[in-house]
């Protein structure tokens, strides 16, 4: 670690040698050991050595940025050189703004520390697990590896973080299969800091694969109709959790003008049930974002709380190009309050509608509107799953959505990164054959 | 360019296994503009070594982030250790891959790295000409990027080589209001292979272009929601490129068929109608180079092209060599890796349905009721062979004529039922090759067609 400070002090010394007004840097080395199974077997064993050395000037409020792997001299000399020229080539802005210190911090989290025979054991006792309990599961992909890393951030205007941090990942891609007969494909995911007990038990992987197991014997929806859709936390994060992020509070539709919120601030966009909070030190996450790309150390904050939108996500230039406010973190970690009833209470009041695991859509609109296909879906019918769905579409609008909530659940997915809910929305366009 | 440091160490090669020692240098330049302001000004250079081991079914891989001939011995050990341990603990038992005739790639080209203020200025060309032109437009986004691959590869048998797949391109993305405000969005690319400074030496050149889009956004903001439901669309090729990638494509890498991809029963079947032929083209389609061509790839395969359908008949798979031996097929180079610390995966290269006979004002004539459906927005696709595209531009077709521009919307289908559906296949193409495929890692791809006339379920409102 004190050869990577010292590399950052040298790469700072020599931007300002260089005429830089700023600058700042991030030099990192990173470790991953990773096992990877394909169509049900174990099929590699990867071992990946990795430097990051990353440089940002500000010349005459212009910026430029480049970035190399590599941390000799020569390199990181001619690495500040064209970061300097880049930033010439641009168009001053005032509106870049960073960090001030002097601040000195260091962190350790999740695991650093990889326990290679443990991965492998629990890796192989996952596979036997599903093959045992599922035996219709044929693994496409599962990929489960440990990454570590030590990380120097350090600024020109005195500050300065140290990460030490590692953590465990467990990605799968499946599908059911009895003779010719397939479902679509799915995905679970889980970061985890330890590797105390079977993976099967983590996050809604045993939930999610018992699910797809039932979608073997799929039905063609008939017609179209008008009516509510439960979307699980995969499907909800896809359809809207990632439009509000991307098209109604990020620095890019603000400064542009496209997002339809800019002049909601305050104001009730949601449902009163509906909150939305980005919480890096909740205690289910894994490896917290301890700072933001502009050196500033990051907070939890809220975006929507009881249905009023409370604050957008901006960086510091952001924020200063739409005389905004600078958000607490870089919108990781996101969160949504749970609700009051189980998954169960809710489908129990619908009387027809769809519960859809994964969305395949088009990029949603500005406007939030957006459609694509149910996959993984079942049919609701009377309070009750009643078979799985095929080829069914969806369409909405995010906003009109978000005030038409139904109901929210108490089950939350925390796959080490994020706290997801269930929510059921009233007024999707479903449409079968 | 990579000095060749790595073909000494093939006497380090451990007999009984297969191994691949690879030195590779990726690039990226990248000048973004929103609304005139340089919000991203970035410039990035990945270079590293990395080894991989196949014994007896499975591989151990290793990479360090060094170009150099000590971190080329370290991933060598450290890639056998993999091999050896995932051998003890979980191996196959395979027998050893076919071995491949020894041969030698040599770069076609140098490369260019122009400086960052030529994207940065052209971008900004770009931009003062639709911000002086088009006052309708809303917000403007210019990006100015380009990518390239180097790599320099040691096999124990097959092909070495050294290889060199620049591409830059130009996006422009418009956003324009409807009259009730809401706001509408449109995206074209332009470029191709080859560096940055070579592909665009004039700005003019686009402004025809620029013009067409901005057209068509114009007809957009007055656009009308699709009625949802089954329809007999006009696919363009860009439509038909997508369609041959996502729907088609993913569903034949053997890789995905091993994992039960609806292909798995399909080989030797019909899976489309008769006219429908598709090729995963390695570099030369239809007498000219391939938008992304490849010569060899990392597994030391020299490329070939796969035929994938024949006259409506499902003919192959696309293959790694460890995928071919299981299927008894040929490898064609498709085993191909994204950065130095990527191994290989089974990627396609350019894939595409052929042209065929049909006029495209003949089969948007022949349509009473029904969509000409010309961009994507973006794609997925199902191992099923279930699909869905976005569709960011297209038309009503109305008893035989383009009628209103369409809002946002989306079209999904089965490949194969889809594909059995075509009845008419235009006898012009278009490639488009500025997207990445993401399957673990991202990997350039090029794609293409000619307009198809087909059935697809499309989404409204």
């Amino acid at each position: 670690m004190e050869k990577m400070k010292q590399l950052a002090l040298d790469i700072l010394e020599e931007a300002k040698r260089q005429g830089a007004e700023y600058a700042q840097c991030s030099v990192s080395e990173s470790e991953k050991k990773e096992f990877n199974v394909d169509g049900g077997r174990f099929s590699l064993m990867r071992t990946l050595f990795n430097r990051n050395v990353v440089i940002t000037v500000l010349k005459e409020q212009r910026k430029g940025t480049v970035q190399i792997n590599r941390f000799d001299t020569d390199a990181v000399k001619t690495a500040v050189t064209d970061a300097i020229a880049a930033a010439e080539s641009g168009k001053p802005d005032p509106a870049w703004q960073f960090a001030e210190g002097p601040a000195e911090q260091s962190f350790t989290d999740g695991e650093p520390v990889c326990d290679t025979d443990r991965l492998f054991m629990r890796t192989k006792e996952l596979l036997e697990n599903i093959n045992e309990k599922h035996p219709k599961i044929i693994m496409e992909q599962m990929i489960t590896a440990h990454d570590s890393g030590r990380r120097v951030f350090m600024t020109t205007n005195g500050v300065t973080y140290r990460t030490h941090s590692g953590a465990y990942s467990f990605g799968l891609m499946y599908s059911a299969h009895e003779g010719e007969k397939a479902t679509s494909f799915y995905g679970s995911d889980v970061t985890l800091k330890t590797l105390d007990k079977p993976v099967i038990k983590c996050a809604f992987i045993e939930r999610e694969l018992a699910m797809v197991e039932d979608q073997l014997d799929p039905k063609k929806l008939k017609g179209k109709f008008v009516g509510p859709a439960v979307l699980a936390p995969y499907a909800l994060s896809e359809i809207v959790l990632g439009t509000i992020m991307e098209k109604f509070v990020s620095d890019s539709c603000l400064i542009d003008g496209t997002s339809i919120w800019k002049d909601k601030l305050g104001e009730q966009v949601a449902d009163s049930s509906f909150s939305m909070s980005f919480e890096p030190y909740s205690e289910d996450v894994v490896v917290p974002d301890r700072f933001t790309g502009e050196g500033y150390p990051t907070e939890n904050y809220d975006l929507i709380r009881s249905g009023r939108l409370t604050g957008f996500a901006l960086s510091q230039y952001g924020a200063n190009k739409t005389g905004g406010k600078r958000a607490g973190n870089s919108g990781t970690n996101m969160k949504v309050a749970p609700g009051e009833k189980s998954l169960e209470e809710i489908i129990t009041g619908i009387d027809k509608g769809i519960l859809v695991m994964r969305f395949s859509g088009g990029e949603p609109a500005p406007s939030g509107e957006f459609s694509g296909v149910a996959k993984n879906s079942f049919l609701i019918k009377n309070g009750k799953i009643a078979g799985a769905l095929s080829e069914t579409m969806i369409s909405g609008c995010v906003p009109e959505m978000l005030q038409q909530i139904r109901g929210i659940s108490s089950d939350i997915l925390k796959d080490g990164n994020d706290s997801i809910p269930y929510i059921a929305f009233d007024g999707l366009t479903i449409s079968g054959t | 360019m990579l000095q060749d440091i790595l073909s000494g160490k093939k006497a380090l090669f451990e007999t009984g296994a297969h191994t691949e020692l690879r030195g590779q240098k990726n690039r990226n330049r990248r000048a973004i503009l929103l609304n005139g302001d340089v919000i991203g000004n970035v410039r990035s250079d990945v270079s590293g070594v990395s080894a991989r081991v196949y014994r007896n079914g499975v591989y151990g891989f290793s990479s360090m982030a060094e170009y150099s001939e000590v971190a080329a011995e370290t991933v060598l050990r450290a890639a056998t250790e993999n091999a050896n341990f995932m051998d003890k603990n979980a191996g196959a038992g395979k027998p050893a891959l076919t071995v491949l005739p020894v041969k030698h790639l040599t770069p076609s080209d140098d490369i260019h790295d122009p400086e960052q203020k030529v994207y940065v200025d052209f971008a900004r060309e770009v931009d003062a000409y639709i911000a002086a032109k088009y006052p309708k437009i809303t917000s403007r986004r210019v990006v100015a990027t380009e990518d390239s691959m180097e790599k320099t590869l040691i096999t124990s048998d097959g092909m070495d080589g050294h290889f060199i797949a620049p591409r830059s391109y130009l996006y422009v993305i418009l956003t324009a209001e409807t009259a009730a405000g809401a706001p509408v969005e449109l995206f074209q690319p332009f470029g191709g292979k080859g560096t940055f400074d070579l592909n665009f030496t004039d700005v003019s050149l686009l402004y025809p272009q620029i013009d067409a889009l901005y057209e068509r956004i114009m007809q957009k903001r007055e656009g009308v929601y699709a009625d949802a439901g089954e329809k007999i669309v006009v696919l363009g090729g860009m439509m038909t490129g997508m369609l041959s990638h996502e729907a088609v494509g993913h569903t034949v890498e053997a890789d995905l068929v091993l994992g039960g991809s609806v292909a798995a029963h399909s080989l030797n079947k019909p899976v489309a109608s008769e006219i429908v032929n598709l090729t995963d083209f390695a570099h030369t389609a239809f007498g000219e180079t391939c938008p992304l061509p490849v010569y060899m790839d990392d597994e030391g395969t020299e490329a070939q092209d796969v035929p994938l359908i024949e006259n409506g008949i499902l003919t192959g798979y696309m293959n790694s060599r460890e995928s071919a031996q299981h299927f008894g097929m040929q490898p064609c180079g498709n085993a191909r890796a994204w950065q130095f610390s990527d191994e290989p995966l089974i990627r396609m290269r350019n894939t595409a349905v052929h042209p065929g006979k049909d006029k495209i004002e003949d089969m948007i004539a022949s349509i009473d009721d029904g969509y000409y459906l010309l961009d994507s927005s973006n794609g997925q696709a199902d191992t099923t062979g279930e699909f869905m595209f976005g569709v960011s531009m297209g038309f009503e077709i109305k008893r035989g004529k383009l009628g209103k521009a369409l809002l946002d919307t989306t079209i999904s289908g089965v490949a194969f039922e889809m594909l059995k559906t075509v009845d008419m296949v235009s006898d012009t193409m278009v490639w488009s090759s500025s997207g990445f495929c993401g399957k673990k890692q991202p990997m350039p791809v090029g794609m293409g067609g000619p307009a198809l006339r087909c059935k697809v379920k499309i989404g409204g409102r």
